[in-house]
């Protein structure tokens, strides 16, 4: 696993409703926490 | 997770879900929870690429751990936590663990916009048995806006059926009425809901 202290490995992936998400938009204004799940229909 | 979202955007944190689903697992999932307006990415393509780069893929089972993985608007992780595939995170731990950050970080960050940029009053005309139809009315759940914009079934509805003529000067459906707006196509209708309610 990642561990603190390093830099967050860059992606671009697509959201459900199709949108390009990339981790580089939120560069200088949001922190973002990122939820991993193992399958969907899972809980959170 | 949706209930403690202000909590997160008063934090100046964007939440994402990751899972090696498509698009369209996500789309049906996010339905099954009532709506869930936070972006889920599908990780699909390669399958599991970003878990990968997270060293939170299991190659074994061919899927992702349940983890969760904190940076902040520098790029930098501060946190990152795995609570094993059968577990459960505690989001409200998560919840003050993102407060925490913020309130120690001091760099830039920018406000969430309040609520959704559309105007009141949005009223969303469908068919019965319309596929298109049914695209638009997805795309208004799953972005929660079912309390800000109503819909008129003219299948069902005379006067409904009456009123869209009226405005729209047909009886296409679905057609979104909007602060002076009219849309009809349901594909301009659901880039007009995710416009107003894209992440930044």
């Amino acid at each position: 696993m990642i561990e603190a202290g390093k830099k967050a490995p860059g992606f671009s992936l697509k959201d459900q409703f199709q949108r390009e998400i990339s981790l580089s938009q939120f560069n200088g204004r949001r922190h973002v926490l990122l939820l991993f799940y193992p399958l969907d229909f899972t809980p959170t | 997770m949706q209930a403690l979202l202000p909590r997160f955007r008063a934090a100046h944190t964007q939440v994402l879900g990751v899972s090696v689903d498509s698009v369209y697992c996500h789309l049906n999932w996010a339905k099954d929870l009532g709506g869930i307006s936070f972006p889920l990415l599908a990780d699909f393509h390669p399958k599991g690429e970003v878990a990968r780069a997270y060293g939170l893929y299991l190659e074994g089972a061919g899927i992702t751990d349940r983890a969760t993985v904190l940076i902040d608007a520098a790029g930098v992780v501060r946190h990152a936590a795995s609570v094993t595939p059968a577990g459960q995170r505690d989001i409200a731990a998560l919840a003050a663990e993102c407060e925490r950050l913020d309130g120690e970080y001091s760099g830039s960050v920018e406000d969430f916009a309040g609520p959704p940029g559309l105007p009141e009053g949005g009223l969303l005309y469908v068919k019965s048995r319309c596929g298109f139809s049914r695209a638009a009315l997805l795309a208004r759940d799953n972005l929660q806006l079912s309390e800000r914009i109503a819909v008129r079934n003219v299948s069902e509805d005379a006067t409904a059926r009456e009123a869209l003529v009226k405005t729209s000067g047909s009886e296409q459906a679905p057609c979104l009425v909007i602060g002076g707006d009219t849309i009809q196509e349901s594909a301009d209708i659901v880039t007009r809901l995710l416009e107003a309610t894209a992440p930044v």
